[in-house]
């Protein structure tokens, strides 16, 4: 049978009533799962796998799936309305998301996230089907000398990029690189700058800290003016101008294949591929500095990547039963609850369930897209709410969610100290990004670069002598060169014309 | 009777009141339990996690919620299990013997050691394997063993973490054949090691039997040798250490239940029977077998002894792995 073949019989089974409502019902949880900012993905999709077990495999997987996608989506809900990333891969949202928010843009923002993610999800599975396989052997090239340099070029591109000077970016990423290291040493299992306190064994929460500098951060910065008009939404608004369309298909574009080429990566996360969009976008358009400001494709790029990894980081998992992100993880236990064990014989063993499930990642997309359109206007209504009940609402909100974490005051307390420093950074205009980033890719660059030199036995070589870590580490290089030229004042960078 | 025995006495008489009542125990579980693997989720402690808890929710009609503490080969998830409050709500998955390498190693600084924890029940008993990817150079256990004596320090052997069962087999192969040295590459969890393994950045790999089962079968990876005395089930044409002639490599992992120290015995009796229960249902058999995962049940005395005696085995490794010199 070719593979259009068992696609179509997979929509066969996929298609029938029950199996598009249980997608239907898994993607209203996975948004609310999104939208609430201490219960991520992982934990999220976790707590509802038994939802599942009264339900046969293909309608138990396929409302898994469509938990999944709601609950990346969901994030973004809260990002843009009030400036709370409700999982990892929604915080990049945050910046221009929430600006266009305040500009009444709100429903739009949302409207392009909704359709950059249906965009992205669809093209990120079509080639799943089309070119899984072979892809995700190369992907296993990616050994952690690479991971390494992936990572700095992360970081680099983060910090060269982020603000107004190269100095402001680094200090942010080093700060957040030292705070990653608190918790357990990873390889030798020490307790490091952990002074004695438990809960610091654990490293250093990274929700309650973005929840505090972006949240919490923001809540200060606007009760500081006295008085705040009312947004007023226009809820017809939900899709772009129409001389921005060119631009938010480009960005939607380029987010896909951003997303699909790093979810293949079994272990980058679903965070690397939202600030590398974002960060290609801003690079890319003509005048950056609209960025930050509500640039409407710093909201296509990030949460087309967003999706469009969320379905290439199934490939990994179905091809070979490597898990590549936490949630991914998570549906793996669950799939294998339910009967299926992702792996090499997925395939061959059931190929009608294999293929039942592809056929509902892409009903798992359209259903979000049908529920979450006409939903948009309803949230950004939101925002017309005066904004003093907004601000006690976001409080409570925040508060409610650093604390189901892990049901610990600690990180309460955690979220609000970076509350204070998110508004003092504001203030003295140092960017967020690069500490966020720093925080979360900290423990995966120091196992990375531990676990080279393991290999290597100590030899710091093994960064030069790999071609693709070489190339990596050049381009992270050129970054940073290229944004000390263009953020160094003024008169050393025209000297040469006096 | 000195002061201090005194007061830890009052302490306890104070306690009595509070602790669970037989009614109590009766009624266990009135909320969700939360069952804690010490491994990023997706490894087979974590799939044989998953497979009970589904199992024994049902049988209880509260949730029981898998938590994922990965990191630092177990410590961080056991340390957050040995301050939880001993009510069994929160018990978790221990894996000997990485969790007492973990004890015996004093540069981990464990704020926790083997009186720390109540031992629950044992599920799973995981031998040991020697893989690696199907086209390596390697075909048998010998060649392995001969390359790494011939260039000492060459040979990239993969562990799924310092100090566990993977790495104390290591220790135990270069300990039977005398000159073999491996350069060790310690990698975080089964799943991490796979991808290694398979991409070629690493030559060899030690693991356990369920981790690489589907990947045999599937021709992507060969096992070359179970750390048993006894051939595995589910790699039936595998030779095992004994028949190899180093009878005295011999490792696996276990992975069992446990909870915090002063646990109420009626409600330890009541977890050992719901989860004996769930770990007998013929679902959970079958499961886990199909991941290959062998399950050895142990519970009361049984359990305690071998705790126990894998704690020897462990500090005598714990001490060699310090000594070992890495050429």
């Amino acid at each position: 049978m070719s593979t259009l073949e068992l696609l179509l019989n997979g929509f066969g089974a996929a298609m029938s009533p029950e199996n598009l409502a249980f997608a239907l019902i898994g993607c209203v949880l996975g948004t609310l799962i999104g939208v609430l900012p201490g219960v991520g993905p992982a934990a999220g999709t976790a707590i509802l796998i038994p939802l599942t077990f009264k339900l046969d495999p293909t309608g138990a997987i396929i409302m898994l799936c469509a938990i999944y996608y709601g609950a990346m989506y969901g994030g973004t809900i809260t990002s843009v309305l009030l400036n709370v990333p409700g999982e990892a891969a929604s915080v990049i949202t945050c910046i221009d998301g929430h600006a266009m928010a305040k500009q009444g843009r709100g429903g739009t923002a949302l409207g392009v996230a909704a359709i950059g993610s249906f965009v992205g999800g669809v093209f990120a599975t079509i080639a799943l089907v089309v070119v899984a396989v072979p892809l995700s052997t190369l992907a296993l090239k990616f050994g952690p000398p690479e991971f390494f340099a992936l990572m700095l070029v992360g970081l680099c591109l983060v910090t060269g990029l982020a603000g107004r000077s190269l100095i402001a970016g680094i200090l942010m990423t080093v700060v957040g690189l030292m705070l990653a290291l608190v918790g357990i040493d990873p390889v030798r299992g020490a307790p490091r700058f952990t002074f004695g306190v438990p809960d610091l064994y654990d490293g250093i929460g990274f929700i309650p800290v973005v929840m505090g500098l972006f949240g919490i951060g923001e809540i200060l910065m606007t009760a500081e003016k006295p008085v705040r008009e009312v947004v007023r939404t226009n809820l017809s608004k939900l899709f772009p101008e129409r001389e921005e369309w060119g631009r938010v298909w480009a960005s939607i574009a380029r987010g896909t294949g951003i997303g699909f080429f790093l979810g293949l990566i079994p272990g980058v996360g679903s965070i690397i591929p939202t600030f590398m969009s974002y960060i290609a976008e801003k690079r890319l358009a003509k005048d950056p500095s609209r960025f930050g400001n509500g640039a409407i494709e710093g909201v296509a790029g990030p949460e087309t990547a967003n999706n469009s990894y969320a379905n290439a980081a199934m490939v990994p998992l179905l091809t070979l039963g490597i898990p590549s992100s936490p949630t991914i993880a998570v549906l793996m236990g669950a799939f294998i609850v339910n009967g299926l064990t992702p792996g090499p014989f997925l395939f061959q063993e059931k190929p009608e369930l294999v293929w039942a499930i592809i056929a509902s990642f892409f009903i798992g997309n359209v259903v979000l897209l049908i529920l979450n359109l006409p939903l948009v206007g309803l949230w950004a209504k939101i925002l017309e709410v005066p904004y003093q009940y907004i601000c006690a609402g976001t409080l409570l909100f925040c508060i409610l969610g650093a604390y189901s974490i892990n049901q610990s005051v600690f990180d309460v307390t955690v979220m609000i100290i970076c509350g204070g420093i998110g508004y003092l950074l504001r203030k003295l205009d140092f960017p967020l990004a690069p500490l966020v980033l720093g925080i979360i890719l900290g423990p995966q660059l120091e196992k990375s670069l531990r676990t080279s030199l393991e290999m290597s036995a100590g030899d710091y070589t093994i960064f030069f002598t790999r071609p693709i870590t070489l190339v990596l580490l050049i381009i992270a290089v050129i970054i940073l060169a290229v944004a000390a030229l263009q953020l160094a004042p003024k008169e050393i960078r025209e000297g040469g014309d006096d | 009777m000195n002061r201090r025995d005194f007061t830890g006495l009052a302490g306890a008489a104070a306690l009595v009141p509070l602790a669970g009542t037989s009614a109590q125990a009766q009624e266990f579980p009135t909320k969700p339990i939360q069952l804690m693997v010490a491994y990023p989720a997706g490894g087979s402690t974590d799939i044989g996690a998953r497979i009970v808890a589904s199992i024994a929710e049902k049988a209880i009609g509260q949730p029981v919620v898998v938590v994922n503490k990965g990191g630092a080969g177990g410590q961080v998830g056991w340390t957050e299990l040995s301050r939880q409050k001993p009510d069994g709500y929160y018990i978790g998955f221990i894996n000997l013997p990485g969790f007492n390498t973990v004890i015996a190693d004093p540069e981990r600084q464990a704020i926790f050691d083997i009186k720390s924890f109540t031992p629950i029940i044992n599920q799973v008993l995981d031998p040991g394997v020697v893989w690696v990817k199907a086209d390596s150079p390697f075909k048998t256990l010998k060649d392995v063993i001969e390359a790494a004596k011939k260039e000492p320090g060459k040979v990239r052997a993969a562990t799924t973490g310092i100090l566990s069962d993977d790495h104390l087999a290591i220790l135990m192969v270069e300990e039977a054949a005398a000159g073999t040295n491996f350069r060790i590459v310690h990698l975080e969890g089964g799943a991490a090691q796979m991808k290694e393994t398979l991409g070629g950045n690493v030559d060899v790999s030690f693991d356990n039997v369920g981790s690489i089962v589907k990947q045999v079968a599937a021709g992507q990876v060969r096992a070359l040798a179970v750390t048993d005395t006894k051939r595995s089930k589910f790699l039936p044409d595998v030779p095992t250490t004994v028949e190899l002639g180093y009878p005295s490599v011999i490792s696996s992992s276990t992975r069992g239940i446990a909870g915090p120290k002063g646990m109420d015995p009626k409600i330890v009796a009541r977890l050992q029977d719901i989860l004996k229960k769930a770990m007998d249902d013929p679902e959970h058999v079958a499961k886990l077998e199909a991941v290959g995962l062998g399950i050895r049940v142990m519970v009361g005395k049984e359990y305690q002894d071998y705790y126990d005696d894998i704690h020897k085995k462990a500090i005598k490794y714990t001490e060699w792995a310090k000594k070992r010199p890495q050429k």
